[in-house]
């Protein structure tokens, strides 16, 4: 039998993609990587999953598991031809307020979680900017974060436990309800994996208290050194805030004109700051933010009156991305980390770098964390245009390697940044990357040729394996 | 060459301090370097080693009769303190209490376990332990940024990064806490820190359960043997505010309670929900510690009597009963972790690709790996 013949016998033809627009569709994520997909299917349970896992390795396919598809790295878009197992309709929900926790489906997607407890006073932390269309899913597999994510923690903060499709099939539960699950903690190895380690069919989430009084601080500043230097200024003080964002002036202009949040557009930067808590703790902070912020030269301060005024700044925040196609077909969005302390310098030679390759450069960033995201709008239909993005991104991530950061702060490396590895790790680091792989996939069937370069798994490094049974 | 001659240039007197178990080969190397080396020539020689940090915790898991002790003593350098980056840089050596002294100069905290007495950043690492303030800063798992491991085999392997977000490969550092050395030993680390709040309180209660219901976000709430006590710290002025609502005794700063100690120590873990409930099923006679809001509840027996009903109840909870230190007849009578978790297999190819010769702690973690 065929593969899709084999498909169609598990999942019936309803949920089985093979038609040339649907492959076409789910050859891509929200980055600028295209690949070839073989086939798509959905289906609906782990034991689902498992018969697609193993008729796909049975005819040697590839798989490449899929959330909505919004993911910027490539990890979504297929290396070589692959079954694209797309997870979207797996959306259980199953609440455990006592615990606050949720066993979630991987199709979820992020907003729906915190829409469906907030009446009970929690919420999910992690809040991608894209979380009215994330799955829960891509964001364990990518370990998302999102702007209140810099008091909360990243999503690994939030996982206690996943269930997941090995590569043979087996439906294995990684972690637990309960603290500290004996073993080694493979859960943690799970979380953020890009899809190489397993399909995650089910995972038990942490539920977040909703803050008992919130306040949204919007400050403009004449340059961007200023901004920074406020955002530091707070953490340096010992404060932690929700959420501690900041938008250069391009970005600020282009989001006003797409949604109006009432950004001020004369600022070269703007600091969006949220502090959240008991109340007592929220006025002392607000009163903090405010007095740095005078410190470092504030042109314009303004308090979000209400709810309604905060979810306008917020909305702004999080359209971002989405107002730069007033400005160009295209957009590429990179994510790389600094120190906190290295943000003034390291913007100042990424604007360097923009002018030298001359390309339109927008900055949106999680100031909190030093987490950057210096989007590129473009036109891909101009030919060299996309290399020229490439090699402006290619610089942009060596400066920040250099001033002691990462390659990615929450986007992943899937196809992107792969070749960049080397850049932060050595030969034995990639070993030792490639080994932990191998061991949960020793053929290499789960979304192959993502996150690890070619040739990291090293036969020369460490001690041959001893053949035989031990352990 | 006799296998002490191979490791003669490694054996320091600094070794025979204090309270070392029987071994003829004992080390401490002063460099990774050095590490590395031990390591490898471990593995040609197919020695077992067990690590030492601060031996607070040996008694965790299967016992190991070893060819060779590698303490890591000497491996205690602060390698780099970014205080305004939040961020700390050590060798697994350091004794969590150096660590936390040093922070404290400049108002930052590792929030690691809050008693240490002599154990190492490595060890708690290794044993995946945390302090009860992980029920406000999260586990000590949420704090290791960056880990260099030397694996069994003697390489020197680095993952994670100095940066407080990172998802940059797979998150080994994560994955090294809990680890037992079965990786390999953890030679260096890096952590996120966290401000010392101004102000900070102990409330000692009546009933921990209402405090817990009534506090917003406590830093922990910890009840020894019935008596309750809330931690508090933030803001004066919402320090001050939790304080009234809970109607208690106040004293200033963080006083917490030594654990119970007794012929067998143990670590009940439960979903948080099921605390109370756990602490009733304590057999009569025991002591407890329990992290209310947490699901973590040290006790201290004079004998294991009762325990196989309750480490029954608790995997049906989806949680252990987990020996911590005890008799050495006891390890033989009733496994030290109970019911091994599930991905077994998983663990042993792991386990296998960094340490093939099986050198480092063989036999602790769950299952005899
Ligand atoms: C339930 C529970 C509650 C606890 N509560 C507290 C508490 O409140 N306060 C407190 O201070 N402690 C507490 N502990 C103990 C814990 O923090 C130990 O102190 C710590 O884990 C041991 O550190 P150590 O340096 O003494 O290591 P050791 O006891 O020497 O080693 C612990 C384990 O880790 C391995 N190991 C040590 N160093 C390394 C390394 N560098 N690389 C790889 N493996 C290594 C050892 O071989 C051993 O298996 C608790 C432990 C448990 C299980
Ligand atoms: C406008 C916009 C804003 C964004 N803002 C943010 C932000 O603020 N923070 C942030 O972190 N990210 C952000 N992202 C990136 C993206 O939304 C996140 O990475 C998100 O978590 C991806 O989820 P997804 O469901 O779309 O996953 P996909 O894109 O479908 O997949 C992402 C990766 O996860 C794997 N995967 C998906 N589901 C599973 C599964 N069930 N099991 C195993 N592997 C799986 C895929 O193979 C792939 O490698 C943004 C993206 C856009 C387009």
């Amino acid at each position: 039998m065929t593969l899709i013949g084999d498909l169609v016998e598990i999942l019936g033809p309803d949920r089985v993609l093979s038609e040339p627009l649907e492959r076409y569709l789910y050859g891509t994520d929200g980055g600028v990587a295209r690949g070839e997909v073989i086939v798509v299917v959905l289906p609906e349970t782990a034991s689902e999953v498992s018969d697609v896992v193993i008729a796909a390795k049975r005819h040697g396919s590839p798989i490449v598991p899929r959330g909505a598809g919004t993911g910027l790295a490539g990890g979504a878009a297929p290396a070589v031809p692959s079954v694209v197992v797309s997870l979207t309709n797996m959306k259980n929900i199953e609440i455990d307020l006592g615990n606050r926790t949720a066993w979630v489906g991987p199709g979820v997607i992020n907003l729906d979680l915190s829409k469906l407890t907030r009446s009970s006073g929690f919420h999910f932390a992690p809040d991608p900017s894209s979380q009215s269309a994330c799955t829960i899913g891509g964001n364990v597999a990518n370990n998302s974060g999102g702007p209140h994510c810099l008091a909360e923690g990243t999503t690994t903060s939030h996982v206690l436990a996943v269930e997941i499709v090995t590569a043979d099939g087996e439906i294995v539960l990684l972690g637990g309800p309960a603290p500290d699950p004996i073993g080694l903690d493979l859960r943690s190895v799970v979380v953020g994996s890009e899809g190489l380690l397993g399909i995650i069919t089910r995972t038990l989430v942490k539920l977040t208290p909703n803050p008992l009084d919130v306040r949204t601080i919007l400050a403009g500043f004449a340059t961007m050194e200023d901004a920074v230097a406020t955002s530091s200024g707070i953490v340096a003080r010992g404060v932690v805030p929700a959420a501690l964002e900041i938008m250069d002036q391009k970005m600020t202009r282009a989001v006003e004109n797409f949604v109006g949040a009432g950004f001020p557009t004369d600022a070269a930067a703007i600091l969006l700051a949220e502090v959240a808590g008991h109340p007592a703790a929220v006025e002392a902070e607000a009163r903090l933010v405010e007095q740095v912020a005078n410190e470092n030269h504030v042109t314009s301060l303004r308090v979000a009156a209400d709810g309604v005024e905060r979810a306008k700044l917020w909305l702004g925040r999080k359209s971002a991305f989405g107002a730069v196609a007033q400005l160009a077909p295209d957009y590429y969005l990179h994510d790389t980390v600094v120190p906190r302390t290295q943000l003034v310098a390291t913007m100042q030679k990424i604007y360097e770098i923009a002018e030298r390759h001359d390309v339109l450069m927008l900055n949106v960033f999680h100031a909190g964390d030093g987490n950057l995201h210096p989007l590129v709008a473009f036109d891909a239909s101009v030919e060299g245009q996309l290399d020229i993005v490439h090699a402006a991104m290619e610089e942009v991530a060596r400066v920040c390697i250099e001033a002691g950061g990462a390659l990615s702060g929450e986007h992943g490396i899937g196809l992107e940044k792969r070749d960049l590895m080397p850049l932060l790790y050595n030969e034995a680091d990639l070993d030792a990357q490639a080994r932990l792989r191998e061991a949960f996939d020793p053929d290499g069937l789960f979304n192959p040729q993502k996150v690890l370069p070619a040739g990291s798994r090293c036969a020369d490094l460490g001690r041959p394996l001893p053949t035989g049974a031990w352990l | 060459m006799t296998i002490a001659a191979v490791f003669a240039s490694y054996v320091r007197p600094a070794v025979a301090d204090s309270g070392l178990p029987e071994c003829d080969l004992m080390v401490a190397p002063q460099t990774i370097d050095e590490l590395e080396h031990i390591l490898d020539l471990a593995s040609e020689h197919q020695l077992k080693a067990v690590i030492w940090g601060g031996g607070t915790h040996q008694g965790i898991g299967g016992r190991i009769d070893p060819d060779l002790l590698i303490a890591t003593s000497q491996l205690n350098r602060l390698i780099d303190w970014q205080p305004e980056d939040f961020t700390v840089t050590v060798e697994a050596g350091m004794r969590v209490s150096d660590l936390e002294e040093m922070l404290a100069d400049r108002g930052q905290m590792a929030v690691l376990p809050e008693l240490p007495g002599a154990a190492t950043i490595g060890g708690v690492m290794a044993a995946g332990v945390s302090g009860w303030r992980r029920a406000r800063y999260g586990p000590t798992r949420d704090r290791v940024l960056e880990v260099d491991l030397v694996t069994g085999d003697g390489r020197r392997v680095r993952a994670g990064g100095r940066v407080v977000k990172n998802v940059t490969g797979f998150d080994l550092p994560r994955l090294a806490v809990g680890s037992y050395g079965s990786l390999g030993v953890i030679a260096q680390a890096c952590l996120k820190l966290w401000p010392e709040p101004s102000t900070k309180v102990t409330v000692s209660v009546a009933d921990g359960d209402r405090a817990l219901a009534t506090a917003y976000r406590p830093t922990a709430v910890v009840e020894s043997d019935g008596v309750a006590k809330v931690y508090l710290g933030g803001t004066e002025a919402e320090v001050d505010g939790q304080v009234e609502a809970l109607d208690g005794t106040v004293v200033p700063g963080w006083s917490w309670e030594p654990e119970p100690t007794g012929v067998v120590g143990w670590s009940l873990r439960v979903p948080p929900a099921s605390t109370r409930s756990a602490i009733e099923r304590l057999p009569s006679g025991w002591r407890y510690q329990a992290g209310l809001g947490v699901g973590e509840i040290k006790a201290a027996s004079v004998d294991a009597e009762g325990a196989a009903e309750l480490r029954a109840w608790a995997e049906s909870q989806g949680g252990a009963l987990v020996i911590v230190s005890g008799p050495a007849g006891l390890y033989s009578d009733m496994d030290p972790w109970g019911t091994p978790p599930p991905g077994l297999d998983l663990q042993r190819e792991l386990i296998r690709r960094f340490d093939p010769c099986r050198v480092v702690n063989p036999g602790r973690l769950p299952g005899g790996i």
